[in-house]
């Protein structure tokens, strides 16, 4: 009687075994391998494929020049991908198997604020230098990390210029709403923007979040248009802010101004709504518009927008230049630091003062960058037209979403 | 007047709630399987109805027409070689045998169609109508219309015809079906078929409302869980009741407690029926 | 004792030692194993002995991470909140359960699988004390080294692992495991006899609530970073009930050892076929339901052997 229940526990202690039995890869010479864990699949897929683009890209440009220089000589460049399906803890275990067995040199961050905070606690235990290419909300960097960097300034410095803008350019916009998706940067930058409303004398009739996956909008937005507010402001990612889009064209909801974060920005969010896109204002951190001239591999903000249309035969967005502009800081770090050494590039990121493409970049002492100045725009005629700073700006605010 | 266009937008609401649920309600109801793969069943209509507009320009209501046979004969087949089997094995076999189901339909819609977010745009788009200051979308009204004819159907098929009052006979009593010579088996399949082919009109049905994604099936199957405790099972009237019960709860809960807390509503209400009214508004105390 | 529960007991402790045999990776991975082996040790106190099947493991889960993850956020240290949150748990599975499990079948399986929406919806919106949809942050326990922390959380959930099997071993041979069986089998004629269902099963849903949730805790503290629609996960609940239909529902053993095949299995799956992941685990699910409906231990190896040696 002891052979079945005998039979079953070697049975699972040899499959339990066998799954440690992972050969490691054998570590090329000359290449520097980045880890980049994406939600290829799931919800956030669309986020990750824009990221992918901007990676490939500088990867692609690096290579091309002969590789990063490192003390003289040339290392390749390597990216490794692993899909965490849009699940965070999914992306805590990759980041760690990237590290350990993979045999990564460094890291992008996961995408997002959320998987980004989650996963730095990884790169920070095993001293990798991560630049998270997507993560605005403070939250993630208010952990005293040591090797974590970011690219996006924080959620305030969209809400402020924004604010500043409607107040100046829409003077009779006095009414409020913000509708928020319950997940860390839409619910981060939508009560920095409640603060910064308060604080500009605007009245709040209505702040209220969504669950995650909400399908069906239509009492939430009644019950704001009842409120007849002046602004409607909404966050989410770009299939909830096209899905309320559309449900509140269905109830025919009409305001001056109409302020969506972070959909407008891409070009799928305009394609996809079509008319109904238009004179909707949205901020980010960066526009193909900008005209820096970086230190960077890429140089000018143009030469970049060109090299990524001649690949991908389309204007990038912010994430994409955000993802680009990652790798570029890596490269510069670790030819400034002249070494692999993880704790001397991660010493070269913190010390950078440089322009580039993507902007003047300086970290903070919590590895955020602070020294974008981050432009609002407004989509006109399907296009996204810059309204501030006026160093590039492209047009004038135009009042009224139907 | 936000009081009538809460209440307008939750009976608009309230029928499609019906019409999600109905399917999985007849074969809760009739077999007494909680069919969990019902929200993917939902979301391959959707899908189904999206291809056909899409590559073959053919206009949804169309796609009801082929998408009900279709649904059927794999809902028939599913149950009779794999859900037969287990058809008198505790809940637990049950549950967890659609719940595997599922996961492998789920994953195959994922795998094929990725997990992005698709639209079926009518064009022209069909805008929305505005009465006293009520206004209600126009693609959501012809949704309703139709789930409210496909659960008519539905109600005259279960009335009228030998095979629907076998179906009814066999929810009522079994063992007494049996004694009046009911093939009990190939009701049961005949059953499911249904559910299936319910299901997959529905789909075809939100495809014009809502996005569509393998990622919303477990949206589509809460609701229906939801829908079938408050109405009650293996019925229509149950399933119509039920909707718009829950309907005017979250759309009523929505303005007082604001959307982030009408989803835990929902759910409160059902833990609630489920320990006070287990057989919900219009149901019959039945199975365990 | 019985021999299988012996059995048991000796497999645990081969488990422990595991840092033997690998490095950090090898660690989170063991981890993990016991992880499971506590859910599938607890599902089956209400699930295997009781005959309830429920679906609140993940919401047991869940609400141990947020609890000791909003203790430690406080200063409590990391034991004191665990404890706090064991005895929370408990308690609050035990005046939960006298309610739900008047349901039985179908609906008790509903009730408790919305236990977890609606505690995941209950945290989404305490933002201010959890977080809500931006998640919660719990400090580093200690910076010490990688490998130390690593062993330190495998120790400590081995630890808690020895603990449950203690008490469910004790609980199969005492008065409540046999009440419990009687509710199984015939639960209005236990209750006929004089036998306090209430009381048993509640005491049983309590049980299966309040070592999932510290195991939760222990997540909780070990990760860092919680946010809700992850630790209220429906795959919590059902993976151990998985795991217990794959070893042999009711033997604790068998649960166990359905733990440690599973999560092997989900480990080579996850890692050579990380698309189609869930769709393997869904014909694992069928298969298993289908043609093995006791589970593995009810397979007997010298048929097997003789089918084999026919063949």
């Amino acid at each position: 009687m002891f052979h079945p229940r005998f039979g079953c526990v070697s049975a699972s202690l040899l499959l339990a075994l066998a799954s440690f039995a992972v050969p490691s890869p054998a570590s090329a010479e000359d290449v520097i391998r980045f880890g980049a864990p994406l939600p290829i699949t799931g919800p956030l897929a669309p986020e990750a494929a824009a990221q992918q683009m901007g990676y490939n890209l500088w990867a692609e440009e690096a290579n091309k020049a002969g590789g990063i220089n490192v003390g003289g000589k040339k290392y390749k460049v390597e990216i490794v991908y692993g899909d965490y399906q849009s699940n965070t803890p999914r992306s805590v275990q990759i980041t760690e198997q990237m590290i350990t067995q993979d045999n990564v040199n460094f890291m992008f961050g996961p995408f997002g604020s959320g998987a980004a905070k989650a996963a730095s606690t990884i790169s920070e235990k095993y001293k990798v230098p991560t630049i998270a290419a997507s993560a605005s909300s403070s939250q993630v960097y208010d952990q005293n990390y040591k090797y974590l960097f970011g690219t996006f300034t924080p959620n305030d410095t969209l809400t402020t210029p924004l604010t500043g803008i409607i107040k100046a350019k829409a003077p009779d916009v006095k009414k409020v709403a913000i509708l928020a998706r319950n997940d860390l940067f839409p619910l981060a930058i939508a009560q920095e923007m409640e603060k910064s409303a308060k604080a500009n004398g605007f009245e709040v009739v209505y702040f209220e979040k969504y669950a995650i996956n909400t399908l069906d909008h239509s009492a939430t937005l009644s019950q704001i248009k009842s409120l007849a507010p002046q602004w409607i402001f909404v966050t989410g990612y770009i299939n909830d802010l096209l899905l309320i889009r559309k449900q509140m064209t269905d109830q025919q909801m009409k305001a001056p101004v109409v302020t969506m974060i972070a959909g407008p920005a891409y070009q799928t969010f305009i394609e996809t709504a079509g008319q109904s896109a238009e004179n909707i204002s949205s901020a980010s951190w960066w526009h193909p518009a900008e005209q820096y001239d970086g230190k960077d591999i890429f140089g000018k903000t143009s030469n970049f927008v060109k090299l990524f249309k001649a690949k991908y035969n389309s204007d990038p967005d912010y994430a994409q230049a955000s993802a680009a502009a990652s790798g570029a800081l890596f490269q510069m770090a670790i030819e400034k630091a002249g070494s692999l050494d993880r704790d001397k590039v991660r010493d070269a990121l913190a010390s950078l003062d440089v322009m580039t493409f993507w902007g003047p970049v300086k970290f903070g002492s919590n590895g955020q960058i602070n020294s974008l100045e981050p432009p609002v725009f407004q989509i006109q005629n399907a296009k996204p037209v810059v309204l501030y700073p006026d160093a590039i700006k492209q047009g004038e605010f135009k009042l009224g979403v139907n | 007047m936000l009081a009538v266009q809460v209440l307008i937008n939750a009976l608009v609401l309230g029928c499609l709630y019906a019409c999600i649920a109905i399917g999985f309600s007849l074969v809760w109801g009739v077999l007494n399987v909680i069919n969990l793969i019902h929200g993917s069943f939902i979301v391959l209509g959707a899908y189904l109805a999206w291809g056909a507009y899409q590559w073959a320009h053919i206009s949804p209501w169309y796609a009801l027409l082929f998408a009900a046979p279709l649904f059927f004969g794999f809902g028939y087949l599913l149950q009779r070689l794999l859900l037969n089997r287990v058809i008198s094995a505790p809940v637990l076999v049950t549950l967890t045998l659609t719940f595997g189901l599922d996961l492998i339909l789920n994953n195959a819609m994922i795998y094929y169609f990725k997990a992005d977010y698709r639209k079926l745009t009518l064009s022209p788009p069909t805008g929305s109508i505005s009465l006293f200051d009520v206004v209600v979308p126009v693609d959501r009204l012809i949704a309703t219309a139709s789930a409210l004819a496909l659960t008519g159907l539905l109600y005259l098929l279960l009335r009228r015809s030998k095979v629907g009052r076998a179906i009814v006979a066999v929810r009522l009593d079994r063992d007494a079906a049996v004694l009046m010579g009911v093939d009990v088996k190939s009701i049961y399949a005949v059953a499911f078929g249904l559910g299936a082919a319910l299901a997959g009109c529905a789909g075809v049905l939100m495809a014009l409302i809502f996005p569509i994604s393998p990622l919303t099936s477990s949206a589509y199957l809460g609701k229906a869980f939801v829908v079938c405790v408050l109405g009650g099972l293996g019925s229509v009237s149950g399933a119509l009741a039920g909707g718009l019960l829950l309907a005017l709860v979250e759309g009523i809960g929505s303005v007082y407690l604001g959307p982030a807390h009408a989803t835990t509503l929902s759910f409160v209400l059902l833990i609630v029926f489920l320990v006070a009214r287990p057989q919900g508004l219009l149901g019959r105390k039945g199975f365990e | 004792m019985t021999r299988a529960n012996f059995a048991l007991l000796i497999l645990i402790v081969i488990v422990a030692s595991l840092p033997l045999f690998g490095g950090a990776y090898a660690l989170r991975v063991g981890t993990l194993a016991c992880m499971y082996a506590i859910f599938a040790l607890s599902w089956n106190v209400v699930g295997g002995f009781a005959g309830y099947p429920s679906f609140a493991t993940a919401a047991s889960f869940g609400l141990g991470a947020y609890v000791t993850g909003i203790l430690l956020n406080n200063g409590v240290p990391l034991p004191a909140a665990l404890a706090g949150t064991f005895i929370a748990l408990f308690l609050g599975a035990v005046a939960l359960g006298a309610v739900l499990l008047r349901l039985r079948g179908h609906y008790f399986a509903i009730a408790s699988l919305s236990l977890v929406e609606v505690f995941r919806e209950l945290i989404n919106n305490a933002t201010d004390l959890t977080g809500g949809g931006m998640g919660l942050n719990i400090p580093l326990a200690s910076s010490s080294g990688i490998l130390a922390d690593a062993m330190f959380f495998f120790y400590a959930m081995w630890g808690l692992l020895v603990l449950t099997a203690l008490v469910v071993i004790v609980v199969s041979v005492s008065k409540l495991g046999f009440g419990l069986s009687c509710i199984r089998q015939n639960e209005t004629a236990a209750n006929m006899v004089g036998l306090n269902t209430t009381l048993y099963k509640s005491i049983a849903f309590g049980l299966s609530a309040c070592f999932v949730g510290t195991a939760g805790g222990l997540y909780a503290a070990w990760v860092h970073y919680i946010d809700p629609s992850d630790v209220f996960d429906i795959l919590y609940s059902v993976k151990p009930i998985v795991m217990a239909l794959m070893g042999g529902l009711g033997s604790p053993l068998g649960v166990v050892c359905g733990a440690f095949l599973y999560l092997g299995l989900e480990e080579v799956v996850w890692r050579n076929y990380i698309q189609i992941h869930s769709g393997v685990l869904g014909v694992l699910i069928i298969v298993l339901l289908l043609f093995l409906p006791h589970g593995l231990i009810s397979l007997r190896w010298a048929m097997v052997w003789r089918k084999v040696k026919h063949a």
